[in-house]
């Protein structure tokens, strides 16, 4: 699956670039990214804090500060989103693709009700009159399960729990039903409680909408129960791509060592307390100095002089699963 | 196999193999424009300085505060006097070099005066709070309620114009600020855990004071009194040119451009060139001030 | 391990905690009392880890803090290894506590920037004056030893030099410097990736076998909990609901709510029933908390009698004990048919079908 094919996906990215150019240094946050998702579908990126997961669907929508250099291609419908002016992108935002952002807290203004706040992203994608505004951000807020929507609308968001503040941002990124919604770290800071709520009301949502869902997040138990496809990235790179059922549960066939280190160091409810956890040292390297090779080897158990001298590309191994691994695990148990 | 450590990990990191996406040369401005944010100001400084304070041991200059009045109104650059002299025939190089002289002195004084009670203060309000932060915050207010000119004024007028005078009316006005910003930057770095970890391991309090708080609010307080320098200047100038600051003849920049002013249109220069000098330094240290905000973080 | 703490007698005991923060209401002058936590008791055992899950604002940390003394409980008492610490001030409570220490959320919060590894562990030696110069550096160098990090290569580090696993166990070790019975673990692995959470986990369990140590270990993350703690208990709203071994509080809960919490962790299953939220609304405000049981509110068996008398704490099995007035092996409450609905309409009715 080289991403040529598949006229039919919603969103197609192809070799998807990202630099920063950070005290005259160059950091390379995402390093040929491709993949696709499909409407009505649900794709979960996961990795390690900082392997670029935010920088590359924030690469797509368009909002990355200046310092930050693109390239590639994210087709979204058939048209290209990388290097669309600032008032085209504007556009798309919204009514094509939307994002809930990791940070619920800082992501709201704090001086305007929230109502208002969302009526705003209605009206400033769509020609509609504020009385008709109005009337739908009540019905948003009570599709997104806020209670007594009416009294809340005229709140600020100090006044809302962290709970309904996320609930809240999802209101304002579906206020224009967008085809596509990326959710970056949606639910990490809410208590597990909040977060099954929240999935829930997301997969209704989808369903209804035939929208297609992007999960970014480090929690593979989040991706292994929501997604439809599962993305892997280390140091910028897709390490391991397949579709969920192919990853996790009883006959899971992870291939890729990093996707298995991820899998193995997550305490289960089904562990034994107080027995060891599987782990893996060191940390992920300095993105302004890439080792050559595949960027995992420093930390890999498996790793073989090969590993260090020569990148493993990113290849479909078996049908729907690719990873990029020069020795990978044998039928997903460690070797 | 050998568990590699990260340090093993930055070692092989060394070879950067991938073809640049941001282009070097932006790269290199990029790192240009960050070392000339820095050390033009710098440069700027230690040269104002040098011409003020080391220059005059180096040569002999002409008197700043008599000149002859024979050879007045000469242009810059005439033999003798590099800027050329006053109405009075005063060399205008030696009365900018020996007013920079006063401007400095009082400014770090009075910057030294306010840090010293200022942060003393504003670090004890803030570490302490309760009833030690009341008392002192009201004691803050009061000397903020002070307008610095008026107070300097009535102080000239009671006590006599004079440089040490000069330095304590403009302290009143600086303690309070750096009451203020040290107070401020006490509370937030007391709420952080590393303090609240190292008062439960029965750190006393005048070592948390010292060996944390005051480490730790001190970038901040620095760039803000690079700040400070600049303002105390302009206060300075301004008390002399109103004729309260430095007492007459004794050369200052405030009471040159308050001379030049009476001839401004007929000879806008001695107005200039002690107003481009004045800007040039408090430019220099409000870019310097922004420069090593940004090296050290501070918000 | 110390003379006070035989085996018989809990190394910690907590009485009746009551922790209240008065509060003004933004904008308007009006005030009310956060009850955060209100007649909590527990015990932890020499060698004993007691995992605490809950909710965010359930009260966790502020029970932790109370525990500390730092600030001081409204009421109740907290005895450690024999002394009761809300009896104690000054230099008296600091001599006593030195044997109770803490790790923190947030790896790099917890450090001072300015300082370098080895001043930041010897810091609480210094502070209780132990030994002289060489005494302590040697004792730093054994603590960095301990939790994994060469002390030739790491002590003189700054905290950024650091990344977040290598900086908790700096955190760790300096919790370690004056030989603790107890550590207090507030969130202490959340904020930590995947894999360096299990590296730090690891650590813990290496020095509970190997010093004999006890922890309490807060988190809201129940896998994380039931992986370090040899009990298990669950805070709802300031009070504890339910307190008993992991393995039984895992497999059989007995309070509503706390099977509420293992319903909802995702499973790394997939194509198995999806977690499905059962718990509808809100949690209530700790202001004006419901009277009699304080989760009757969200509870699918609430009846009655929950919110006219507040449930108190009984043993049904050994060493389990539940707060409620219908455990869910307790037989069926009054309105057992509306339950029964409720329960119904929160199945996974609306699980997606996997692609
Ligand atoms: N504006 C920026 N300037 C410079 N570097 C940046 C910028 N934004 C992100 N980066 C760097 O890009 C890399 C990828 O960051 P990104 O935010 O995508 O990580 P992430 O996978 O989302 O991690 P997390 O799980 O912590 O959110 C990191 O090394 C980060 O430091
Ligand atoms: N200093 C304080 N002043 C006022 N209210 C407080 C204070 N500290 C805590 N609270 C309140 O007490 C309640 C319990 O807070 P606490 O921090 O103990 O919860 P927690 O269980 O640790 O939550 P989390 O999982 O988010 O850390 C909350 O409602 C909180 O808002
Ligand atoms: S006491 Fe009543 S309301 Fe509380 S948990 Fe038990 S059944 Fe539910
Ligand atoms: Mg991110
Ligand atoms: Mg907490």
């Amino acid at each position: 699956m080289n991403g040529t094919q598949a006229a039919g996906a919603l969103l197609q990215v192809e070799d998807l670039r990202v630099a920063f150019a950070a005290d005259g240094r160059e950091i390379r946050a995402v390093d040929g990214l491709s993949y696709q998702v499909d409407a009505g579908r649900t794709l979960a990126i996961i990795g390690e804090s900082g392997s670029g997961k935010t920088v590359g669907c924030r690469a797509l929508m368009g909002l990355l500060p200046a310092s930050a250099e693109v390239s590639g291609s994210a087709r979204l419908r058939g048209t290209e989103m990388i290097g669309l002016s600032d008032s085209e992108l504007r556009r798309h935002r919204g009514q094509d693709m939307a994002m809930i952002f990791q940070d619920p807290a800082r992501s709201l203004n704090p001086t305007m009700r929230v109502g208002v706040q969302i009526t705003e992203a209605i009206r400033a994608h769509r020609k509609v009159a504020r009385s008709e505004a109005h009337v739908q951000a009540v019905e948003l807020l009570r599709l997104v399960r806020i209670p007594a929507p009416e009294r809340r609308f005229h709140e600020y968001p100090h006044q809302l729990s962290g709970g309904m503040r996320q609930r809240i941002m999802i209101a304002m990124a579906l206020a224009c039903r967008p085809k596509l919604l990326i959710a970056d770290e949606a639910t990490t800071a809410l208590d597990v409680t909040t977060q099954a709520q929240i999935m829930e009301l997301l997969l209704d949502l989808q369903a209804e909408l035939g929208m297609a869902l992007i999960l970014i997040s480090h929690d593979l138990g989040l991706a292994a129960s929501y997604a439809d496809e599962v993305i892997v990235m280390y140091a910028g790179k897709i390490v391991e791509q397949a579709p969920a059922t192919r990853l996790f549960g009883a006959g899971g066939t992870v291939k890729m060592r990093y996707t298995r280190a991820l899998l193995d160091a997550i305490p289960h409810l089904e562990r034994t307390a107080h027995t060891e956890l599987p782990v893996v040292s060191g940390r992920p390297p300095d993105p302004t100095a890439l080792p050559a090779g595949c960027s995992f080897a420093p930390r890999c158990p498996a790793a073989a002089d090969d590993c260090a001298a020569k990148t493993p590309p990113l290849t479909e191994h078996a049908p729907g699963h690719r990873w990029a691994c020069w020795h990978p695990c044998e039928n997903g148990v460690p070797a | 196999m050998a568990v590699p450590t990260p340090d093993a990990l930055l070692a092989t990191a060394a070879a950067p193999p991938l073809p640049s996406l941001v282009s070097t040369r932006r790269l290199r401005s990029q790192r240009i424009g960050r070392a000339l944010r820095l050390w033009v100001p710098a440069g700027i400084l230690l040269l104002l300085l040098a011409i003020c304070f080391v220059l005059p041991l180096a040569v002999t200059m002409p008197s700043s505060t008599s000149g002859d009045i024979i050879y007045n109104n000469e242009a810059p650059f005439s033999p003798g006097h590099l800027l050329g002299t006053n109405v009075q025939g005063v060399d205008i190089f030696s009365q900018l070099v020996y007013g920079g002289q006063v401007a400095f002195e009082v400014a770090f004084s009075v910057t030294a005066i306010g840090m010293v009670i200022g942060v003393t203060l504003g670090v004890a309000a803030g570490y302490f709070g309760g009833w030690v932060d009341g008392v002192l915050s009201r004691l803050l207010d009061i000397l903020i309620a002070f307008p610095a000119l008026v107070l300097a004024l009535v102080i000239a007028e009671g006590l006599g114009p004079s440089e040490v005078h000069v330095i304590w009316a403009l302290s009143v006005f600086a303690v309070p600020a750096f009451g203020r910003i040290s107070r401020g930057a006490t509370t937030t770095v007391r709420g952080l855990p590393y303090v609240t970890a190292a008062r439960l391991s029965g750190t006393r309090s005048w070592r948390i004071i010292g060996r944390h708080i005051l480490p730790n609010i001190m970038p901040g307080i620095v760039t803000f009194s690079l700040l400070g320098v600049g303002v105390v200047i302009i206060l300075e100038g301004a008390l002399d040119f109103l004729g309260y600051g430095i007492p007459l003849p004794e050369a200052s920049w405030g009471s040159m451009i308050a001379q030049g002013q009476q001839i401004l249109t007929a000879q806008p220069e001695y107005v200039l060139i002690p107003s481009i000098v004045l800007l040039i330094t408090v430019v220099a240290l409000n870019t310097l001030g922004d420069a090593l905000r940004e090296r050290w973080g501070v918000q | 391990m110390s003379a006070e703490a035989t085996p018989a007698e809990p190394l910690l005991s907590a009485r009746d905690l009551v922790q209240e923060f008065v509060v003004r209401e933004r904008g308007g002058g009006r005030s009310g009392v956060v009850q955060a936590v209100s007649g909590v008791s527990f015990d932890v055992m020499a060698g004993e880890t007691l995992g605490i899950v809950g909710e965010t604002g359930s009260g966790k940390s502020t029970l932790a803090r109370a525990v500390l003394q730092a600030p001081r409980p409204k009421a109740g008492t907290v005895v450690f290894r024999g002394t009761d610490l809300t009896r104690l001030r000054g230099g008296q409570l600091l001599q006593a506590r030195r044997h109770m220490q803490f790790v923190f959320q947030d790896p790099f919060g917890s450090l001072d920037p300015k300082w370098r590894v080895r001043s930041i562990v010897e810091e609480p030696l210094t502070a209780y004056r132990s030994g002289n110069r060489d005494a302590r550096r040697k004792r730093v160098d054994e603590l960095l030893d301990l939790v994994g990090l060469d002390p030739a290569r790491y002590a003189r580090r700054h905290p950024r030099e650091l990344s977040g696993g290598q900086a908790q166990r700096v955190a760790i070790a300096r919790a370690l410097a004056l030989s603790p019975s107890l550590i207090i673990c507030d969130e202490a692995v959340s904020s930590l990736d995947v894999l360096i959470q299990a590296q730090v986990l690891n650590l813990f369990e290496q020095l509970r076998r190997e010093l004999n140590l006890s922890y309490l270990f807060i988190a809201h993350d129940l896998a994380l909990v039931k992986q370090v703690s040899d009990r298990v208990a669950v805070m709802y709203l300031g009070k504890l609901c339910e307190v008993g071994p992991g393995e039984l509080v895992y497999k059989t809960p007995l309070h509503p709510y706390t099977k509420a919490l293992l319903d909802s962790i995702p499973s790394t299953e997939p194509g198995a029933a999806r977690a499905t939220a059962t718990l509808r609304g809100e949690p209530p405000s700790p202001v004006n908390p419901p009277s009699g049981c304080r989760f009757r509110t969200r509870c699918p068996r609430a009846a009655d009698q929950c919110a006219a008398e507040v449930p108190q704490p009984r043993e049904l099995a050994p060493g389990h004990l539940v707060a409620c007035h219908f455990p869910l092996t307790g037989g069926a409450p009054p309105g057992a048919a509306a339950a029964a609905q409720h329960a119904a309409s929160a199945l996974p009715g609306t699980a997606k079908a996997q692609g």
